[in-house]
């Protein structure tokens, strides 16, 4: 089966190209889908939906801007156009990831966590605590009683994060509702794997519970603000010539464009929507 | 009417940008601020329903979780205890990012376009509780931290002025020309009436171009021919025009000049007829005829050259000094925003693969007596915070950098900006490098729309600075604006639409048409078509008007709807405002008036050459000399020192703000090492996912090397950008380079610039050194810039003004691409046991060196750079990647040997051991300067103990040494003669690398 997979691109995101390239080799048919095609335009009618696709990948960037709050405008203009397509897509078990931009955009509209089946803003992504945009590699750790279907088979992995708006809120009583319902897909840990106890820079934005990705109840709605598609290729890696020297001192020599541990989560996004995992 | 919308975050969560403000004015200003919170204010003046305006405060404007928002003042929930409130707001016509697209989602929600007469207006609110602060200290937080008077405007009110109901009150800068546009004509009936309109309209006409301009607009053929229109004395769009066409910064001038250069020294005398022609264009000619991968060179807005058999890769680089130098945020956005505009106008246009920036600031800690129009500290964190912004909004990986501080660039600051393209060799079947408008194609303004802003930019970069220079060039950059024009363009270009394209930039529509237009030749533009931010612009206005984000494109008739449509998906604005003809004529019309009708070869042809004496005091005349030290036995404390000096320490705080990762590209970033937080040698990117060729780059700077002589600057960074490209793993016979110069006026006035002669041969000195290095290491320059006028008058003590000159700059970058990503290598030794070789000779060779610059000296002895002997070296290493010999392959530059081996430890968590009495070429050299010598042409570099022959049997001819090996102890650690010179611990380089910024980060 095809497994067709929808980009969101233009108005400022930014990471369609990367995202769709790791979704192609992981086996998806995937199409960067600019938002006008999905809402149309005062002149042009919509030429894209949701309804043809599996998998839909709001993708990193900075929507109009970041301009309001980062995602904000992105999730406005879709809860305004696309609310009805959306509800549908997942009605139908469509798998949605969210990724940095695409995370803020998934919590604005309130696709994410979605404690009640509702669509409400009940996590915030805020400003970083460090104050500053932050480019840098993390390691996260993958709760294991989570129902996300996209870190399946991943315990702990390091991914980029590259964003000034990262800083998960929410109040109290949601997230205790988080953490007993296993929302709570990955945290930002140590190098010794266990969680960052919100220390700078292993919890690069002061994330509280040091949350880095949430999914829904269903595990096929996931956002989270590390990017997977900035390590869908082993040379990605800030250590990959040490690794590459390693592997040459056993007389081995590794392909630099092997697939790196992010491209799991887009592998298994396929899977999942192939019905190989559940 | 009007209402004012603030949000700020719920009282209980941490502000961020509170604490900034808390921290700054500490640290800025020593002023103790207790709390601060900053709201966000957006002012709507809007014929708005109250259920529309709650509508939109509720859905768009406010976070229910982290919130909160109200029509009436915040000030009493979010800071009850405040002491002053300081509002900020941006002056009326500056580009108001944030109010565009409020704008914009307000449309969208309510479901209507708003009116035109609708606006909003954002701007912050600062709130801070500081008992011991006045009025006057208030107003310094806001002059010197939060506001440049430049682009905006501030209020401070005190807690007893504070009205509760009223607030800040409801301020809109609306912009209001009530203007009606009109043309006039100038009449020049003589030399001194042109000169002096040129001085009135600040058009910085050179006196010598004075006469050839009026010939023309008297040359009785071109007046028959303009009566018979309706025209006769030139207009002021047309001086405009000329002014803009001939302005240094468009034209040149000065590296087309005539240098009468004299050597006081020898005697030698020597005519250079043209600098760019000889030391640039012929060499780089040379080298392209002679190397099939330089596509398209010297002619377009970038260089263009083979990245792989499918595709080609676009550079160039410039710099936005001035507009910097005076709204460090605005000009550096602008900066970056614009480079990326240049290969977008490339060929048929291409994507941004990556963007480039480099800093030349005055000490950050810099507490003399001069005032520079913005303190390093600020100017610094205004330049860093533009790039960041201009870079991350565009999606374009910000692959490396540069920051030097330098005293003498408090007259003017230097932020070089450079950006590097892809595109497939060919679109729609048709050779992608190629472009050419023909009669009767559309012209397209994309993009942006034209405002008074960034009205004389080229002109007043073509001047220094002081303190009357017109601020209304400034301006803010827009990559939002500009993302969605790129992917719109790059579209249209794969769908075959596009004809030709160019950017505007320097001398807006005027510069951009008038050179397209001598294509065709010829062109008609009705300026009345042109949108405009707000109505009541001169047709001379819209004609030179500097505004952002806009790229002129050409279109067939026939395609001209498909055009349209992708606009329109694109949601870019896109507007024919005129046609290309083929009579030879730029005719310019508002509506029905003729403002315009000159030939388009008008600017290119009779001009007087520009002359220039140059007169060169070698360093030993100028008395300089080696500096006379005494140094201890055991050198790690001067290591340690050189590890922390402002120029060597880390810059991570930098590049962690700015994306380096976005498209999945990223090989080596631009930090390397097991903390990530060594700068790399280049960066290498892999600019198309599915193809296999990676794309190294680099930068040098070396200006200190410029202070004993420029020839030996320029040659030691050439090679060290060659060098560069080549320790990564870059082919080293495909590298191309990008020169770049900043230079002093070279403008000689007994008075005003009495040295102008000397910095005129330090110029031809320069180009001569680039012209050498170039081709012996086989370079072609794919691009290059200048900027002449890098000077500044600072008011001092006691009234006095001084000039303050920068130094002679130029910043080479080199490319290369990575054939075979298996080369690709960073700097960092691996594995313990693996031995450490040091390859090219060291030589007495510390003048200019940053050991000397500890002590503020100079020095005599610079660096001689042996070119065939790097063109060996570097071919060496090339093959032991190819062989996987090098495990790490690391670079020395500033800071010699010894600050090579302190980066290697520090990235490699690992230690060294060695003994540097082999070192090549230093027979009777001090361990001083075994260890601090800057001689160029050297590599260090690890392998693994049992290829150690295998890596030897390559070097024939390369002067090298084994010098021991790395070490699980973790300390650095060498010897000479028997003595330890050095034994450090990482972990007190690392406090040694990091004291300084660390914390920044």
């Amino acid at each position: 089966m095809t497994v067709r997979a929808l980009v969101l691109a233009g108005y400022g995101i930014n990471c369609d190209f990367e995202t769709a390239h790791a979704l192609g080799l992981a086996g998806a048919s995937a199409d960067r889908v600019h938002i006008s095609q999905l809402t149309g335009t005062a002149l042009a009618r919509p030429t894209a939906r949701l309804d043809d696709y599996q998998i839909l990948v709001f993708d990193g960037g900075f929507s109009w801007g970041d301009d309001h709050g980062a995602g904000v405008l992105l999730a406005t203009r879709l809860a305004n156009h696309l609310g009805d397509q959306l509800r549908e897509f997942l009605g139908r078990g469509g798998l949605v990831m969210g990724i940095c931009n695409g995370f803020q955009a998934l919590v604005n509209l309130g696709l994410l966590p979605m404690l009640d089946g509702a669509w409400q803003r009940d996590v915030a992504l805020a400003n970083n605590d460090c104050g500053n945009f932050q480019d840098r590699w993390v390691e996260l750790m993958v709760e294991q009683q989570s129902p996300c279907l996209f870190t399946r088979g991943l315990k702990r992995l390091a991914l980029p994060v590259r964003h000034g708006e990262g800083k998960l809120v929410a109040q109290p009583a949601v997230l205790e509702r988080l953490e007993a319902m296993g929302l709570v897909a990955l945290r930002y840990a140590g190098k010794n794997g266990r969680p960052a106890g919100g220390r700078f820079p292993d919890n690069p934005n002061g994330s509280q519970n040091d949350i880095a990705g949430i999914c829904d109840a269903s595990g096929r709605v996931f956002g989270l603000m590390p990017h997977p598609e900035g390590y869908y290729r082993a040379s990605q890696h800030p250590d990959w010539t040490l690794t590459r020297e390693q592997a040459r001192r056993r007389g081995q020599e590794p392909d630099a464009l092997a697939p790196g541990l992010g491209q799991v989560i887009f592998q298994n996004a396929v899977a999942a929507a192939r019905g190989e995992i559940s | 009417m009007a209402q004012r919308l603030e949000i700020g975050l719920r009282p209980d969560l941490h502000d961020p940008a509170g604490r900034g403000l808390k921290h700054k004015a500490r640290a800025y200003l020593g002023l103790g601020v207790e709390r601060a919170r900053v709201l966000r204010v957006l002012t709507l003046d809007t014929a708005l329903e109250a259920a529309d305006l709650e509508k939109v405060r509720t859905r768009i404007f406010t976070n229910p979780v982290t919130e909160i928002s109200s029509f009436s003042p915040l000030a009493g929930q979010v800071l009850p205890g405040f002491h002053f409130a300081l509002w900020v707001g941006l002056k009326p016509g500056v580009r108001d990012n944030e109010a565009a697209t409020a704008c914009e989602a307000m449309a969208d929600v309510l479901g209507r376009p708003l009116k035109p007469s609708d606006a909003a207006y954002y701007s912050r609110l600062y709130l801070i509780e500081a008992p011991r602060l006045g009025r006057q200290q208030a107003e310094l937080i806001c002059s010197e931290l939060l506001a440049n008077p430049i682009i905006q405007t501030w209020r401070v009110i005190s807690r007893q002025e504070w009205d509760p109901q009223a607030g800040v009150g409801i301020i809109l800068p609306r912009v209001e020309l009530r203007h009606q546009p009109t043309v006039l004509t100038l009449a020049i009936p003589s030399d001194a009436e042109l000169l002096r309109l040129s001085a009135e309209r600040n058009l910085f006409l050179n006196p010598a171009d004075v006469p050839v301009i009026r010939a023309y607009f008297h040359d009785p053929a071109v007046l028959a021919q303009r009566q018979a229109l309706g025209l006769n004395e030139p207009t002021d769009v047309e001086l405009e025009y000329v002014s803009q066409g001939r302005s240094d910064h468009c034209n040149h001038n000065t590296f087309n000049g005539r240098f009468h250069y004299r050597d006081l020294a020898s005697g030698q005398q020597e005519v250079v007829d043209n600098l760019f022609k000889s030391c640039i264009k012929a060499p780089t000619e040379r080298l392209a005829a002679e190397r099939g991968w330089v596509v398209s060179v010297l002619w377009d807005n970038a260089g263009v050259a083979r990245l792989d058999q499918a595709h080609n890769y676009v550079i160039t680089a410039e710099t936005h000094n001035s507009p910097s130098n005076m709204e460090a945020y605005g000009g550096a956005i602008t900066g970056i925003v614009g480079v990326y505009r240049d290969p977008m106008g490339t060929g048929l246009g291409s994507k941004l693969v990556a963007g480039l920036w480099g800093f030349c600031v005055g000490p950050r800690d810099y507490a003399g007596e001069l005032k520079p129009a913005l303190h390093p500290r600020r100017l610094l964190d205004g330049i860093i915070e533009g790039v960041r912004d201009g870079g991350n909004k565009s999606g374009i990986p910000t692959a490396l950098g540069s920051l030097q501080f330098d005293e003498r660039y408090l007259g003017k600051c230097l932020v070089f900006v450079g950006a590097l393209g892809v595109m497939p060799r060919e679109v729609a079947g048709q050779p992608s490098h190629l472009k050419k408008t023909s009669p009767g194609e559309l012209i397209f303004m994309c993009g942006g729309r034209v405002g008074a802003d960034g009205i004389h930019g080229v002109t007043a970069s073509s001047a220094g600075y002081s303190e009357n220079t017109p601020a209304g060039h400034v301006q803010i950059g827009d990559p939002y604006t500009q993302k969605k024009m790129h992917d719109f363009l790059l579209e249209a270009r794969d769908q075959g639409l596009i004809r030709f394209i160019t950017d505007n930039g320097g001398g807006g529509l005027s510069s951009s048409i008038g050179e397209s237009a001598r294509l065709s030749p010829g062109a008609e533009v009705d300026l009345a078509k042109v949108p405009l931010k707000y109505p009541g612009l001169d047709p001379w206005q819209i004609w030179v008007s500097e505004s952002q984000e806009r790229m002129t494109v050409a279109v067939a008739p026939a395609d001209s709807q498909a055009f349209l449509a992708l606009a329109d998906k694109h949601a870019v604005e896109a507007t024919v405002i005129g046609r290309f003809t083929g009579d030879g004529k730029l005719k310019l019309t508002h509506g029905d008036d003729l403002c315009a009708y000159v030939d388009v070869e008008f600017l290119e042809k009779g001009f007087p050459q520009w002359q220039f004496q140059a007169l060169w005091s070698p360093p030993e005349l100028r008395g300089l000399s080696e500096p006379v030290v005494a140094p201890p036995a055991d050198l790690s404390g001067l290591l340690l020192d050189l590890v922390d000096s402002p120029n060597l320490c880390s810059r991570e705080w930098i590049s962690r703000q700015y994306d380096h990762e976005v498209q999945g590209t990223s090989l080596i970033k631009p930090f390397v090492g097991r903390g990530r937080d060594i700068p790399s040698e280049a960066a290498v990117l892999l600019p198309v996912l599915t193809g296999k060729a990676g794309l190294a780059m680099a930068q040098v700077l070396l200006t200190d090397y410029g202070d004993i002589d420029t020839y030996h600057m320029v040659t030691a960074s050439v090679e060290e950008g060659y060098r560069r490209v080549v320790a990564v793993g870059g082919d080293p016979a495909q590298v191309g380079g990008v020169d770049n110069f900043c230079w002093p006026s070279i403008i000689h006035d007994p008075t005003d610039n009495p040295d102008g002669p000397y910095k005129a041969a330090q110029l031809v000195r320069a180009c001569w050194g680039l012209r050498d290095a170039c081709l012996a290491l086989g370079i072609p320059l794919l691009s290059g810039k200048d900027s002449m006028y890098v000077d500044g008058r600072l008011k001092g003590r006691h009234g006095l003004v001084r000039r303050v000159s920068g130094p002679p700059t130029m910043m080479f970058s080199a490319t290369a691409p990575v054939p075979d990503l298996k080369r690709v290598q960073t700097l960092e030794p691996k594995l313990p046991g693996d031995l450490v070789y040091v390859l090219g000779a060291t030589k007495d060779e510390l003048g200019g060196s940053s050991l000397y610059g500890l002590w503020g000296q100079t020095g005599l002895k610079v660096p001689q750079t042996g070119l065939a002997q790097s063109l060996a070296t570097c071919a060496a290493v090339s093959q032991a990647l190819d062989r996987g010999l090098a495990a790490s392959v690391c670079v020395l530059s500033r800071g010699g040997l010894a600050y090579a081996l302190a980066r290697m430890s520090l990235a490699s968590d690992l230690g060294l051991s060695l003994d540097l009495d082999g070192l090549a070429g230093a027979e009777g050299l001090s361990p001083m300067q075994r260890l601090f010598s800057e001689s160029t042409g050297r590599f260090a570099l690890t392998v693994a103990p049992g290829r150690a022959a295998e890596l030897e049997a390559l070097l024939a001819g390369v002067p090298f040494a084994r010098l021991g090996q790395v070490t699980k102890e973790r300390r650095l650690k060498a010897q000479a003669g028997g003595v330890k010179v050095l034994d450090l611990s990482i972990p007190e380089m690392r406090r040694a690398f990091t004291r300084r910024f660390g914390k920044m980060v």
